[in-house]
């Protein structure tokens, strides 16, 4: 997804010595029991009952994503994901938002580097309603000159929206630019103002026939439905989409290692500057990304956090500073970006960061903090998981992007089970100077005087 | 890339397989859930102790909700009420305010404190498994803060730039400027986050006066609600609550609560803000109590109103692109709330939206609406409802509202069928008993050049207030000159 927030931590704390110490959570991780069915064109359905509140969760994930952009139409998974909301085969545009906003659900997509998603949550007796309506954009969509070219115009706004107008916008945009040089995760999922202008109508028609087929899609259905009533509308709906008999395109390029430091300084509109580093770190179903995950957690997640403690209460260099392990598909990256105070030197804080991630590499975490980063992590998890929307979510993604659904029910003690030592051992592993990449986004303003940039 | 040729002949293939079908199946019949039973026990100071079971995740939402909030706020001092709730997080007589956010930290968890109408509530959220020290720390900032003053200037220094900014919005203004017109000095005319003025007139002894007043065992309700057993939980609750002494004091008569004057006249009132770029237009009146008989008539009625296919939004977005959205709400509190429609238009258009707001009003109160427009209106509550209910905070705050407003408990049980069984005569008498458009107040922000002959043409009673002379203090709304 293409605008991460930063983060605004306005509340001033320090980590002070604690008599307190935090206890590993002893509670048993839910286990979310589901059906796991593929229907003969490739189909593949999770669902999972739960009678709690009358309502439920449906999801289309189909496994392609930005990095699927086709060759000089950067952005064009999401323009496309946009289109899917238009006219199709028998809805009229906009009518998705007629079949769950008025009868009291809510309906969305986002399209990611490798998978794009449809949702809806609706009262349960709409379920049939909504499976009709997914089927019905999967098998064909009406477009036409006119709502194409209206939608690009959307779209080229909300990369203004996102990009250009925040004024970190194109530091976040530039940053997952540079970090690779060949995957095509180098090319930002919003895409850019050209490549979005050369998109043609018929690029549409053959995107979706390339990937939207029923092979590449997972139905996943979560809350107040009879399985056997489910299957029946399924098989009604969805099977007798034809499998089209060419192959699935898949990415095949493979992000070379990092050999040596990489150094960028860009200018923008901001009025303070940025650093932001980042490092590879393995595919998201690597048994790495579960202590990759803790060390975010320690070094900035809440104001008791190792970077917010030392960088913005203690030395005061910055206003805010994000640690985030943006975990993909096939590589991922390590991602910390820092927003300057006032008068502070870009290589201060440089220094200041890279002496945050010696010292998780020099000593081990002790179990009070290790166990804080496990509780909260867990505890942001188990909430998410709440919702049929939630749990219908991490259902998707770990069958989708992790293949396999069971990982839903495995990861959280997973994450239980990750000790100091391992923390340890991927901080020293990924965290190298070879693995870097350094970039310090400055004011244009500071361009003339060089003033900041020492 | 790999290009594909034969693409006309794949779309007609995958087209024809669900060609049999081209309009949405209906709708099944509504499928109906028996919601957790809540169980309760009162503990002998006087605390109501509410526990509700849900299994499904291993979380645990704990909520201590006291009786009273912002309408408690003595005169001239707006805001006590949030400021002393927001106050609890920062510090006690055992806890330094760092100390608190890096425990609850550690517990995986977020402690929020925070003031309504009509009660506060301080609530935490974590594990199942961390459920006694989680309601320690609740425990502790409720019963023992310590409001020292370096915290409370630098809140009062936050709500200070809040409010201010709000101030220069004129949606924000609309609403406190209604507030006052339709209110006066009663119970829920003032802004519950306070005014420039009366913030800066609050005092740490105000502040201690209403924690001593409201804060008491006999005043609050404990929910507890979540992966947990009701007997662990009452005995969390025994442990951290059951030596909460309760005052011999009497808990201060909530002022009498607001009484319409049926000689009160409708008043119009513009605020004229030149460098507005959009103007806010509210329409107000009273509406009702969360006791009224007419309860699930009032919200259906409103829903009918209100949300992106309701009649507003209908008529002022979508039929004629005046506002990005307009909408209405009806606040049902312990005395009776308001009813506010309202939108945001271009300036030139802000007579025009008043009219459609009166005029789409008045239409509900004339005729009933059919069963087609009405079904789907009851079933965006019904869902926002349910959708409510999937996570345990929404199940936890749902039950305090009814246990504050002295609503029976079964009725989270009741919501849907009560909401169902509205009729559309039952919509059109409630509109036209309830919800009378002639008596309603207008309110107006914006660049009034653009809109004031229009507006006096169809009204004779408009009153202007530039917004440089506004003072949300007093009843007339207007800055005395001499001050």
């Amino acid at each position: 997804m293409f605008s991460k927030a930063p983060v605004l931590l306005t509340i001033v704390l320090s980590l002070l010595f604690s008599l307190h110490f935090p206890v590993a959570s002893q509670t048993r991780m839910p286990q979310i029991q589901f059906n796991d069915r593929k229907l003969t064109n490739g189909f593949r359905v999770l669902s999972a009952p739960d009678h709690s509140s009358p309502t439920v969760a449906i999801q289309v994930w189909y496994h392609v994503g930005s990095k699927d952009d086709p060759n000089r139409r950067s952005g064009f998974a999401h323009l496309f994901e946009h289109m899917m909301f238009k006219s199709t085969r028998n809805m009229k545009s906009e009518m998705m938002d007629r079949l769950t906003e008025d009868v009291g659900g809510f309906n969305n997509a986002f399209t990611a580097d490798d998978v794009t998603v449809y949702f809806e949550v609706v009262p349960s007796n709409y379920l049939e309603t909504l499976l009709w309506a997914e089927a019905d954009r999967l098998s064909g969509l009406n477009v036409d000159d006119g709502n194409f070219k209206s939608e690009r115009d959307v779209v080229k706004e909300e990369y203004r929206q996102t990009v250009l107008s925040p004024p970190y916008g194109r530091f976040e945009f530039l940053l997952q630019q540079k970090s690779f040089v060949e995957h095509p995760y180098k090319r930002p999922g919003i895409g850019s103002i050209e490549d979005l202008d050369a998109a043609l109508l018929n690029d549409v028609k053959e995107f979706h026939s390339t990937y939207y087929r029923p092979d590449n899609a997972t139905l996943v259905v979560v809350g107040d439905f009879e399985p056997k009533q489910l299957d029946a509308w399924v098989d009604k709906y969805f099977g007798a989409l034809s499998k089209p008999d060419r192959p699935l395109p898949r990415v095949q390029t493979k992000e070379p290692a990092r050999k040596g430091e990489v150094r960028f300084t860009e200018y923008g509109t901001n009025d303070l500057p940025a650093v932001g580093l980042t490092y590879l770190t393995p595919a998201q179903s690597h048994p790495d990304t579960y202590a990759l995950d803790i060390a975010q957690s320690i070094l900035g997640v809440g104001a008791s956090s190792r970077l917010y403690n030392a960088l913005v209460y203690q030395q005061q260099l910055v206003a805010e500073v994000i640690a985030s392990a943006d975990s993909r598909e096939d590589i991922s990256i390590f991602m910390i970006t820092a927003v300057l105070s006032e008068g502070k030197k870009p290589a201060d804080v440089e220094r200041s960061l890279l002496a945050e991630i010696k010292k998780l590499q020099d000593t081990p975490v002790l179990l009070a903090e290790l166990n804080k980063a496990k509780n909260q992590l867990i505890t942001s998890q188990l909430r998410e998981r709440e919702s049929n929307d939630g749990r219908a979510l991490a259902l998707g993604e770990a069958a989708v992007l992790l293949g396999n659904p069971n990982e839903v029910n495995t990861d959280l003690a997973k994450l239980q089970a990750v000790t100091s030592a391992d923390v340890q051992r991927v901080m020293r592993k990924y965290f190298t100077s070879e693995n870097r990449l350094v970039l310090h986004y400055l004011p244009e303003a500071s361009k003339s005087t060089g003033g900041a940039t020492k | 890339m790999i290009r594909f040729t034969k693409l006309l002949s794949v779309m007609l293939l995958m087209v024809a397989a669900v060609y049999g079908q081209t309009s949405p199946p209906p709708p099944s019949q509504p499928r109906s859930v028996e919601f957790p039973k809540p169980v309760e026990q009162l503990l002998p100071n006087g605390l109501r102790v509410i526990v509700v079971e849900r299994h499904n995740t291993p979380l645990v939402t704990v909520s201590l909700v006291i009786k009273n909030g912002g309408e408690v706020d003595p005169p001239r001092l707006a805001g006590v009420a949030d400021l002393t709730a927001n106050l609890l997080t920062k510090g006690t007589t055992t806890r330094t305010a760092t100390k608190i956010a890096n425990e609850v930290e550690s517990l995986g968890g977020m402690l929020n404190a925070v003031a309504q109408w009509d009660a506060t509530s301080v609530s935490v959220e974590v594990m199942s498994d961390k459920l006694a020290p989680a309601t320690a720390i609740l425990a502790d900032v409720v019963r023992r803060p310590t409001f020292k003053f370096d915290e409370i200037e630098r809140l009062r220094q936050q709500y200070l730039d809040t409010v201010t900014l709000s101030l220069d919005e004129p949606s924000s203004i609309a609403r406190f400027v209604g507030a006052k017109v339709l209110f006066g000095d009663d119970l829920y005319g003032h802004p519950i986050l306070g005014t420039p003025e009366s913030l800066k007139r609050i005092k740490q002894t105000d502040i201690v006066r209403m924690h001593r007043q409201y804060y008491r065992p006999d005043n609050a309700i404990l929910v507890i609600g979540g992966d947990i057993s009701s007997a662990d939980s009452f005995n969390v609750a025994k442990r951290f609550f059951g030596d909460w002494i309760k005052p011999k004091t009497r808990i201060p008569a909530v002022p009498a609560a607001y009484q319409p004057d049926p000689q009160k006249k409708s008043r119009v009132v513009v605020i004229d803000k030149p460098d507005a770029g959009q103007a806010a237009v509210y329409l107000l009146r009273r509406g009702i109590d969360r006791k009224d008989a007419d309860y699930y008539r009032g919200i259906v009625s409103n829903s009918v109103l209100s949300g992106y296919s309701g009649r507003l939004n209908q008529e002022i977005r979508i039929k004629r692109g005046l506002s990005y959205g307009a909408g209405s709400s009806l606040e049902a509190r312990r005395g009776v709330g308001p009813y506010v429609a309202s939108a945001q238009t271009k300036n030139e258009s802000a007579v025009e939206v008043a009219g459609l707001l009166l005029g789409e009003v008045e239409r509900l109160a004339s005729a009933p609406p059919t069963d087609v427009e009405l079904t789907p209106r009851k079933a965006v509550l019904i869902g926002e409802f349910s959708r409510n209910m999937e996570a345990v905070n929404g199940l936890v705050s749902r039950i305090s509202s009814l246990a504050l407003y002295g609503v029976s408990l079964d009725e989270i049980n009741r919501y849907i069928e009560s909401v169902q069984s509205v009729t559309p005569e039952d919509v059109r008498q409630f509109s036209s008993s309830r919800l009378d458009a002639k008596s309603s107040d207008i309110i107006i922000v914006g660049n009034s050049k653009a809109f004031l002959p229009e507006l006096q043409k169809r009204f004779t009673n408009v009153e202007v207030i530039p917004s440089a002379d506004l003072d949300l203090n007093t009843k007339d709304l207007r800055k005395k000159k001499s001050e």
